[in-house]
């Protein structure tokens, strides 16, 4: 616990941390103890509940499609694909068969967590290793790594921002990071108890948050002052 | 937590114990470390399953201190399946605090249990009783109730609190139906038979019957004057005088017991109770100092009378008067009736008991031990010896709810 006061201490001098507003909740999911990655297709969010991806309308928060695949860690949708870490691979999906089209070995050999899709690139958190990566989609190769000073989840870009939740011993926060430097810019507080597991922006307002044994999601309102 | 971890625990979740190994059996990190732990733990390789977790609890170290004590947990629980008794308790209940201020609320309890069940195992009863009486077994999964509710059915019919162990067994016979872990119900149903078997006998001029347990309690709570060779004791209903440390006033009441409502002899009294087939003026003596002192303890529910040739018990307001004997005959047998009581005896504090020597009860307990009938703990001086528990309790590992990592 001394560690945590440490950790925080060292964090001062970047930013102070903010209360993240948790603006609603989805779930738990029929079938799933928890939730690991989470993504935005434009319409639907796609949470990984272990052994299938299940599609949710944010709005009315009904259920609209389930995949039947391995998904143990992040989720990421390239505008057409989904991407799914499941054991220490990351498997490129077709969401409207399911079908698993190709993968990719997982940069981190199954210590992966988090992941996201920008530029082109996939970028994928490593959790204990608190670091997150840029890869090539297609041949996996590793193009930059930045560093965080925690664990890594949850990883997302949104109006090149980068953003990324952590989860450790208990507490979670959202951290916008500096893409070069890694240095924190920005932290959002999750309450406790509310642990974030997957993270993934709506693209506008909203952030959506797998919520690991908790089994939910939970939105989580953009602060205004990040937007430049 | 990352996908490997994700997918191993998973797999554990299943009932896929080897599943879990294979997808993190190389990976040395804490997380991975406990995993590993938990699926040999299942695998029933208990000492390398405890020597991962306790490498994953010093791993996630202060830092991660509720995933730390989540470990320490499922450390203790592996360390009880296998009868060590060592560890420390000031380490569970610091992991139960932690988990108290985690707001996991179903492993601080569990870190509770094990601590008490630890306790009921050492036989310290007090400490068991009041280690159990302030958890709150409402709500909890009901594996946990049922193993809670089966302690508190040891501890009752420990102290012959019959009505209330039935209680507590039909509880733990109900969360263990709900639980539907099949070697629960299985020691339910051990322990309801351990209630159904001959608990006693009861001695009487011309013959003997056998005693259940439920029995023995219902004599006991009776008016009757009840000499009781098990647990080594005089009294009646609440009036309980246990005189296992005082061999030759029980031996007195006994012999008394037996001849009631006849008196006994003075030289059979003094062959019976000093070992001695010499009767003299000083053990004629002591004989009526003893008899004095028993005369005392006994009071409230009868007298002593001085007969022409002995004395006689005159019980008060028409009592009865019963005499107990273990189920079987022989120095084994008393034993096991005076280690019935679950606390835990010394072997001089049980020679004393049984008016015999030390090395004969230490002969007796280790054919007794060879047959799994009774069980030691601690060794050399502080070696104590103990009843093997009602409930078998420990044959189920239950391990912390939510994994560390989760």
């Amino acid at each position: 616990m001394n560690s945590t006061t440490a950790a925080s201490k060292q964090d001062k001098p970047e930013t102070a941390p903010r209360t993240a507003e948790i603006v609603r909740e989805y779930g738990p999911f029929a079938g799933a103890t928890s939730v690991a990655g989470v993504t935005h297709d434009g319409q639907r969010v796609w949470a990984a509940t272990g052994a299938q991806l299940v599609a949710f309308d944010p709005a009315s928060g009904e259920t609209t499609r389930t995949l039947d695949c391995t998904c143990d860690a992040g989720t990421a949708f390239d505008g057409t694909y989904l991407y799914q870490i499941a054991e220490a691979r990351i498997d490129k999906i077709d969401p409207a068969s399911g079908k698993v089209m190709s993968s990719i070995p997982a940069p981190g050999h199954g210590r992966d967590s988090g992941l996201t899709w920008a530029e082109g690139s996939l970028w994928v958190g490593q959790h204990r290793d608190r670091k997150i990566l840029q890869i090539d989609p297609v041949s996996g190769a590793v193009l930059r790594t930045i560093e965080s000073n925690r664990f890594v989840t949850g990883v997302t870009w949104v109006d090149g921002e980068l953003w990324h939740a952590t989860w450790e011993n208990d507490e979670s926060e959202l951290r916008r990071v500096d893409p070069d430097s890694g240095a924190v810019l920005e932290r959002l507080e999750m309450p406790r108890g509310a642990n974030v597991s997957g993270l993934e922006s709506d693209g506008a307002d909203l952030f959506y948050c797998g919520g690991g044994g908790s089994g939910k999601v939970r939105a989580v309102r953009r602060p205004r002052a990040a937007r430049a | 937590m990352d996908s490997l971890i994700a997918a191993s625990a998973r797999a554990l979740a299943a009932g896929d114990a080897l599943g879990a190994l294979k997808r993190v059996a190389l990976r040395e990190d804490p997380p991975a470390l406990a995993l590993r732990g938990i699926a040999m733990a299942q695998l029933g390789e208990h000492p390398r399953a405890r020597e991962l977790l306790r490498r994953a609890a010093r791993g996630f170290g202060a830092h991660e201190e509720l995933a730390r004590a989540r470990c320490v947990v499922a450390e203790a629980e592996v360390a009880m399946a296998m009868r060590d008794l060592g560890g420390s308790p000031r380490a569970l209940a610091a992991a139960a605090a932690t988990l108290d201020a985690h707001a996991d609320r179903a492993n601080a309890l569990q870190a509770r249990l094990i601590a008490a069940r630890q306790l009921l195992l050492l036989g310290r009863l007090e400490a068991a009783r009041a280690a159990l009486a302030p958890l709150d077994v409402h709500d909890l999964p009901p594996a946990l109730a049922a193993v809670a509710e089966l302690s508190a059915m040891e501890l009752a019919l420990r102290s012959l609190h019959i009505g209330p162990a039935r209680a507590a067994l039909a509880r733990a016979q109900e969360a263990a139906d709900r639980a539907r872990v099949p070697a629960l119900s299985a020691e339910v149903a051990d322990a309801r038979a351990a209630l159904d078997r001959p608990a006693a006998r009861r001695l009487f001029a011309g013959g003997e019957q056998a005693l259940r347990l439920d029995e023995v309690a219902a004599l006991r709570a009776s008016n009757a004057l009840v000499v009781d060779a098990c647990r080594r004791g005089v009294g009646a209903g609440d009036a309980w005088r246990p005189l296992a440390r005082r061999p030759v006033l029980f031996a007195l009441a006994r012999a008394l017991a037996e001849a009631w409502p006849g008196d006994v002899d003075r030289e059979a009294l003094i062959a019976y109770a000093f070992n001695t087939r010499h009767p003299d003026e000083t053990l004629r003596a002591r004989l009526r100092v003893e008899i004095g002192r028993l005369r005392a303890l006994v009071a409230m529910q009868a007298g002593i009378e001085a007969t022409a040739r002995g004395f006689a018990l005159r019980p008060r307001d028409a009592r009865e008067v019963v005499l107990l004997a273990p189920p079987i005959d022989g120095e084994q047998a008393s034993l096991v009736a005076l280690l019935s009581d679950g606390a835990a005896w010394s072997t001089s504090a049980l020679a004393l008991a049984l008016d015999a020597s030390q090395r004969t009860v230490q002969r007796a307990l280790a054919e007794l031990e060879a047959e799994g009938r009774v069980r030691a703990i601690g060794r050399a001086r502080a070696q104590r010896w103990l009843a093997p528990p009602l409930a078998g309790f420990t044959t189920i590992l239950l391990l912390p709810g939510a994994l560390p990592i989760e």
